[in-house]
Formats: C-alpha cells, structure tokens, sequence
C-alpha cells in the first residue's frame, strides 16, 4: 500500500516536472475541484431562465453573460462540467474493458477465434461512432447511456486495434511460453504478462478517447441525441448557443474555449503518464524503484 | 548478436517477431538509458501552440464574418434572389405533402379558382367572380376570359372540372378538406358550377388552396421535376432541396404579370448561412429569418428594413385530456395561469404575439381571450394545492416536443412551470417520434407544437384528435357554424366556440409566431404576411440607389 502511494507521488512528481504534465494535471484538477463544487454552489440557481435578460453581456452578476433563454453561461458551464467529467469517466472504463476483451480474443491461442476476432474488429471498426449513436437514440432516446455507450465502443475497437500488435509480440515472447508451459492459464498470462506490455499504449489511446468523448458529447448533443434537455452539459450550452454565433459570438466562445482546453489537457496527459510510467523515459522511477529494491535486499552499493 | 527467439509465430502475427539488434548484453546503466530518453517536452508544446492558433483563427473569422460588408450596384435588377428556408423534396403538389411547395408553386406557377390576400380574405383568381345560392349549397364560377396554360394551351371550364374532379378521384393531397363535395360542371366555357351536399362555410377558403389548383389536362409532363401552370411564372429550374428558378412566362394571361425577368429561391437550411448570405448581398430578402438575427439588419436602416408580419402560426402546448393528471382542468389552468406569455415572447425578440385562445388574428372567430388567463403565479399556486401538489409536493410533467422548435422554449417552460411545483421533464425529439407517441398514439402529458395551419379550428371539434378534448357544446357550435351561410354569423358562432375551448383549457396558446423578413432596401412588393403558406412574387421588384 505504502509502496503504491509512493509509486503514485512519483510518478505525480515527475509529470509536474514538465509542462506538458503540469497543464493537464492543473486542468483537470480544477474540473474535479469545480464539478463537486457545482453539486452544490452555483453562482445562479440552474434552471433559472429570464426572458427578459437574453444574451447579456458578462456582468458582475452573470459572470460569462446569460444565453438565449436568460440563464447564467458560466452556472451551466460549471454544472456542465460534472456531466462530462461523469461521461469521459464512463466512456474510458468502457472502452478499456472492451478493448481489453477485444485484444484478448485477437491475442488467443485458439486460432480460429483470433483470426474471426480480427476480421470482426476490422469489420467494427469502419462503422462511424455517430451513426451508433443514432441507432442507439432510436430505442433510448437523448441520453448520456448514449454517448457512453456508442463512444465506448467505438474506441474500444480502436483501442484493440492499436495494441495488437504490442500484445502479439508479448503473446508470442519466450517468457509467456515458458509461462503457459508451466501450466499458466490464458487469463494469467493475459493479465500478467500482456496488459502490462500494452498498457503505456492503451493510456495514451484512453486520453485520446476521453477527449474524443467530450467532443463527441458536444456533437451529439448538438445532434439531438446526446445529453437530454436539462441536463447541464457543455455541449448543451454550446448547441444552444451556435445557432447566433453571427450575432453573439461571445457567448458560443466560452463552451468552446472549455471544451477545447479539456480535451487538449486530456490528449496531454496520456502523453505525459506514459513517459511518466515508463522507466525507460523516466529516470527518476528507476531510482525510486532502485531505492526500494535496496530497501528490500537490506544492503546498498 | 541475441539468438532467434524461438520459432512459433502464430497465425494472425503481422510481423514475425525478429530479434532487436540489440547494442549491448551487459545490464543496462542509468546513463545508458538516460541517452536513449525520448525528449517529451517538445511535443505538447506544439499542440498548445496548435491549439492557441486556431483559437484566434475562429476569432478573426467570426469577427470578419460579422462585419463583411454587404455588396451594392446601382440600378433595376432583371433577377432578384430571394432565401427562404423549407425546401421542397419534388414539385408534385397534387402528391407531395409540406408548406414549401404551396408557398412557392401556388399563385407563382399554378393559378387556383381563387386566391387569398394577404389578410387571409378570398380574392378573385382564374374565376373573376361567382355567386352562393341562398341554402349554401351551389356555386356558381364566372371565369375570366382568354386564359392560358404557360404551354399555349387554353384555360377553360373544362380544365377547371377536370382538374377538380382528379382531385376527389384520386384523393389528392388535401383532397379531404374539400368537405361536403357533391360535383362539378361546366355549364358554359367560361361558368362552372360546384354543388355542395351540405353547406360548407370554408368552401372558398380551402379552393383557394391546393383543392382549387387547375391544371392543364393535354399538357404530359413529369410533375415531379417540372411545372406547367398559367401563373405569372415558370419553373425554369428545380434542384431539390437547394433552389428553384423562376422566369416571367411570356404567355401570361392576366393582370399579375411578373415585374422582374427572373427569381431565384435559395433554401437554407442553416440560420447563420441564411444571414450570411443576405449580409454578403447573395440574396436581397430574406424569410424568414429568426428575430434575433435580424437584430443586426434592423441597426442597420439605410441598406436593410425588416418587418413581421401576421400568420396564422399557433405555438400550442397541449394538455393531453385523458392524461393522469392533466385530465384535471385545475393543473391545466392552473399551468395556464403560471405560464408568462410576455416573457417567452421577450425571450424571442419581441415580434410575436400573445395569444389566448385556438384561433389567430387572420382568421375568421378571432377575438382576443388572452385575459382569460392572466400569468398569475398565485392563482396558479392556489389551484395546484387544491390538485394536492405544490412546490414541496411537485408533480411531475413530462412535455414531448419536434427538435425543430429548439430546446428554449423546453428550459423557458421548465422554469416557469417549476415556481409553481411542476416538475417538467422535457424530451426534446425527433419530429417522426413526436408524430408517433403525440399525434398517433396519444402518449403524452404536455406537447408542444406549431400548428400553422390557417382555418384549423376543426381540431377542436374532432374528439379523435391528439388533444383527447371532447366538449360536446364545441363539437355543435363548429358544426353550424361550417353549415353557416352567412360569413357574419359563422364568425359569430367560431367566436363563441373559441371562446369555451379557451375557457377549457385543454391547451395553452404561447403565441403567435409572426413571421420576421428581411430585405435589402429597394426591394419592393415581396408579401410579410402570411408568406410562408403562400408567397405571390408577381410584384417583387428590386431597384438598387
């Protein structure tokens, strides 16, 4: 447990370190701080609209200005980022579980099921996420399951795709055929010698998925068939505010803005946890792992 | 050099795995490894700056969207280019449902018995005049003389049986509201005379529609994609969903001869393009364009005017009557009473109208009933607690509506709904489910829709209709007032029977959309009232300074 922490901290330490950590790490610190926040302070009550106060300019009173039905942008804004912060969460367990499922089928030893597994994924893959959405709003209507479940297939299918061949190599290495000549089962193998092999690809594929999902949040509610209405969300306020992007573009640049640095704080962290977690580009793991190795064996150099 | 590894790729490998050359079989150093770290600051750095640019690219381009100038040359334009916003699919008006092809075919192509002004009142057409026998049960059409099909052919009273009795025949599209028909002869070229089985007070207003259309019964060509008419224009050119063409026909028959040589209707489907494209002097009027983006063109009177004008456009939000809760008339007054019209009208920008009962201003009936019910949050308070439901007890609503009405007036509902402890759950859906769970199977609490049908009070009367709203007294009422001879007495009748339905509650009347149109100075004669069920271009003109 205390190693765990450690390991954590460092590799924390070490993604700090540089920009291209420290960014996302900050963004998506203040996206959890401001979503719990919301749940229970917002600077105006939500669901509050004034006709009589349409697309006002940022005062001290509406922050960011009001939209088309008289609400408060930056109250939805704050509200909104809970649900995204809820469906990117979703979508990536989702998506890593499936992708897993997926990479363990095209990676099995049973040949025929490997091959039929890889034709399958190919087949999968050509299908576009937003037509899965819609087919999916047909039966279920505007939802977040939607959103989740469409993008977690999707990027699922991708996730695997890319990390077949990692996992091949792990699959076809001395060191799993000794395993599975001592008698190791297919799940054992899988978990022990495959995953590990895969994961630094499989974070960077997550955090491109995960900013993928909030932009496939924002598309689809602009579709009609993502985040219901009343739900706060920032793909609601930005679809109901582009259509008088002509005539108040002020007001669309706020969801945009937060939607793009979520999704770049998001495409950068997966970067900056692969180099973070991968002893090969970080020395400070190596020291910190050969300091606990020390500890254990009781003697230093 | 390392050893193969050993051999046994697998079927589905991509690579068979080669062994890496590898420098070095000693462990591996820290220094060793630190030479072989991949740099990973350069490339988020990168994308920041990637990201950073585009932003302000967005900006400028907004910024200089928003202020291109619009484009003026002197002078009389021989082709005017006007943007409207729903696109036919074909041009069959006989089969093919939808507004958008009254709006352009009819009065523009195709010529009726008669028209509609633009009050709504019933103007001579191909008839130049005709009588009403005193039980209302036969007309008696004087057609003008010398008319012809844009074809050559003649116009006469054999066309005009024809086409009508095609219409019954072979059930046309909106063959059903030409109720009560018995026949149609020519009793001379020029006279025909329409019998009736029992008085129907709507009669001329529904011939100046699609029912009352003639067509040419020699002339073979394929409705879907062309048109052949004896209206002041021809369709030159049709690309469904995207434009129409219009020339002046040169064998025009009449007084409405075409004032501009050519018209060219655009359909935008986008709001923004449409603004855009009458900001860029692409077309010279626009219609309709929504009141918050003509705000730009209303600062601006020296090059652009923009008006509203009257329609028949209902947005009605309906109580489902035989819904759980909404069956008790107190939670439907009392939704009445908390919903702030003036608001929601505000909210829009200001051009509509409040409206308090089922029948609008251009139509006939038409009384103002919107103080029956008042916004009156109290009220609306005091007869919810007797219902048994208040802001600590709310109710929960759910209001099914089409996506194309946007998700305002749902949020606007919403917040207005829940100062009075009605907790409305808003589905915001595609049109074909409304029509499926609202219109067909009636399963609902609260809809909304825009019911832009002029002469509609029928819904009212009909018990089978989605509002599940049956009052006897109405049903009666509507009744005589359709056997109604006399145009006085059937207002009079509608009127009253407007006056109980709104009594009722069985819905409440938002208010009447007016439709906004924006034009660039110097067009002259295109119609704001009514224009998006019937748009008569004869005397569109446009002369620039």
């Amino acid at each position: 447990m205390k190693a765990a922490i450690g390991y954590a901290a460092t590799v924390l330490r070490s993604m700090w370190r540089h920009a291209g950590g420290r960014f996302p790490l900050v963004v998506l610190g203040l996206w959890a701080a401001i979503s719990v926040v919301s749940l229970f302070w917002t600077p105006q009550p939500l669901m509050r609209t004034d006709g009589y106060h349409t697309w006002q300019s940022p005062s001290a009173e509406h922050w960011l200005g009001t939209d088309g039905t008289g609400a408060d942008v930056f109250s939805w804004l704050m509200a909104g980022s809970r649900t995204d912060l809820l469906i990117v969460i979703l979508t990536v367990l989702v998506a890593a579980a499936l992708g897993l499922l997926f990479v363990a089928a095209m990676v099995s030893r049973h040949t025929a099921l490997a091959g039929a597994s890889v034709v399958v994924v190919d087949a999968l893959i050509s299908i576009p996420t937003v037509l899965i959405a819609l087919v999916l709003a047909v039966p279920m209507g505007a939802s977040i399951a939607v959103i989740v479940i469409a993008c977690g297939f999707g990027y699922g299918l991708n996730l695997a795709r890319v990390a077949r061949p990692q996992a091949l190599l792990a699959a076809q290495s001395d060191y799993v055929e000794s395993a599975v000549s001592n008698g190791a089962s297919g799940a054992y193998v899988f978990f022990r010698h495959i995953v590990p092999n895969i994961l630094p690809v499989m974070l960077v594929q997550l955090s491109l998925s995960a900013g993928t999902a909030v932009l496939a949040e924002s598309g689809l509610t602009y579709l009609g068939v993502g985040v219901p209405s009343g739900t706060p969300s920032w793909g609601h306020s930005l679809a109901t505010t582009v259509r008088f992007i002509t005539v108040y573009p002020l007001t669309v640049l706020w969801p945009g803005l937060v939607v793009t640095v979520a999704v770049v704080a998001l495409n950068l962290f997966g970067d900056a946890l692969r180099d973070a977690i991968d002893p090969v580009t970080n020395p400070e793991l190596r020291r910190a792992a050969g300091a606990t190795r020390m500890e254990e064996d009781g003697h230093g150099r | 050099m390392a050893e193969q590894p050993g051999a046994h790729g697998r079927t589905g490998a991509t690579s068979s795995p080669t062994a890496p050359a590898s420098p070095t079989n000693e462990a591996s150093t820290d220094a060793s490894l630190n030479a072989r770290v991949k740099t990973p600051h350069r490339r988020p750095w990168a994308w920041i700056a990637v990201a950073a640019v585009a932003v302000v690219a967005v900006v400028i381009g907004i910024i200089a969207i928003v202020n291109r100038p619009a484009t003026q040359q002197a002078g009389r334009r021989d082709t005017v280019t006007i943007g409207l916003k729903l696109a036919p699919t074909n041009l069959d008006i006989r089969n093919q449902s939808g507004s958008a092809l009254d709006q352009i075919l009819i009065g523009n192509v195709y010529e009726g018995l008669v028209a509609r002004d633009e009050n709504n009142q019933v103007v001579p057409a191909l008839a130049a005049s005709w009588e009403e026998s005193a039980d209302g049960l036969t007309y008696t059409f004087h057609l003008n003389e010398g008319m012809s099909f844009s074809n050559g052919d003649e116009l006469n009273a054999d066309d005009v049986v024809w086409s009508i009795q095609e219409l019954v025949g072979k059930q046309y599209h909106d063959a059903s509201s030409l109720t009560n028909f018995g026949s149609i002869t020519a009793v001379d070229p020029n006279t025909v005379e329409l019998r009736l089985s029992a008085p129907n007070s709507n009669l001329l207003w529904t011939l100046a529609g699609r029912c009352g259309l003639v067509f040419d019964q020699d002339a073979e060509y394929d409705m879907k994609t062309e048109a052949i008419g004896s209206g002041p224009y021809l369709v030159s050119e049709f690309r469904a969903n995207d434009s129409i063409t219009l020339k002046a026909n040169p064998n025009y028959w009449g007084e409405h001869r075409a004032a501009t040589e050519t018209v060219v209707v655009r359909y935008f489907t986008d709001d923004n393009a449409a603004v855009n494209a009458l900001a860029s002097g692409d077309v010279q009027v626009l219609a309709p364009i929504s009141e918050n983006l003509a705000g730009q063109f209303a600062d601006d009177p020296d090059h652009y005017t923009v008006q509203a004008g009257d329609g028949t456009d209902k947005y009605v939000l309906a109580f489902n009557g035989a819904g759980e809760h909404t069956s008790d008339p107190r939670i439907r007054q009392a939704i009445r009473y908390a919903i702030d019209h003036e608001e929601l009208i505000a909210s829009r920008g200001g051009a509509d109208a409040p409206l308090g009962g089922p029948i609008p201003s251009l139509d006939p009936g038409y009384e103002d009933l919107t103080d029956l019910y008042p916004h009156d949050v109290d009220k609306a308070l005091e007869l919810m607690a007797e219902a048994g439901y208040g802001p600590d007890n709310p109710l929960t609503l759910r209001l099914e509506y089409s996506n194309t009405y946007g998700t305002d007036l749902g949020d606007q509902l919403r917040s207005q709904l829940a100062q009075i402890g009605i907790d409305l759950q808003v589905e915001v859906v595609e049109f074909s489910t409304w029509l499926q769970d609202v219109y067909t199977n009636k399963d609902y609490d609260l809809s909304l829709v825009d019911h832009n049908e002029s002469h509609d009070f029928y819904q009212w009367a009909d018990p089978e209709y989605y509002y599940n709203y049956d009052n006897p007294e109405v049903q009666s009422l509507y009744a005589q007032a359709l056997a109604a001879t006399d145009d006085a007495a059937r207002d009079d009748l509608l009127r009253q029977a407007a006056r109980m339905v709104s009594e009722d509650a069985p819905a409440d009347w938002l208010f009447n959309y007016r439709i906004t149109t924006a034009w660039v100075n110097g067009v002259e004669g295109f119609p704001v009232n009514l224009n998006q069920t019937q748009l008569p271009l004869w005397n569109l003109a446009y002369e620039s300074e």
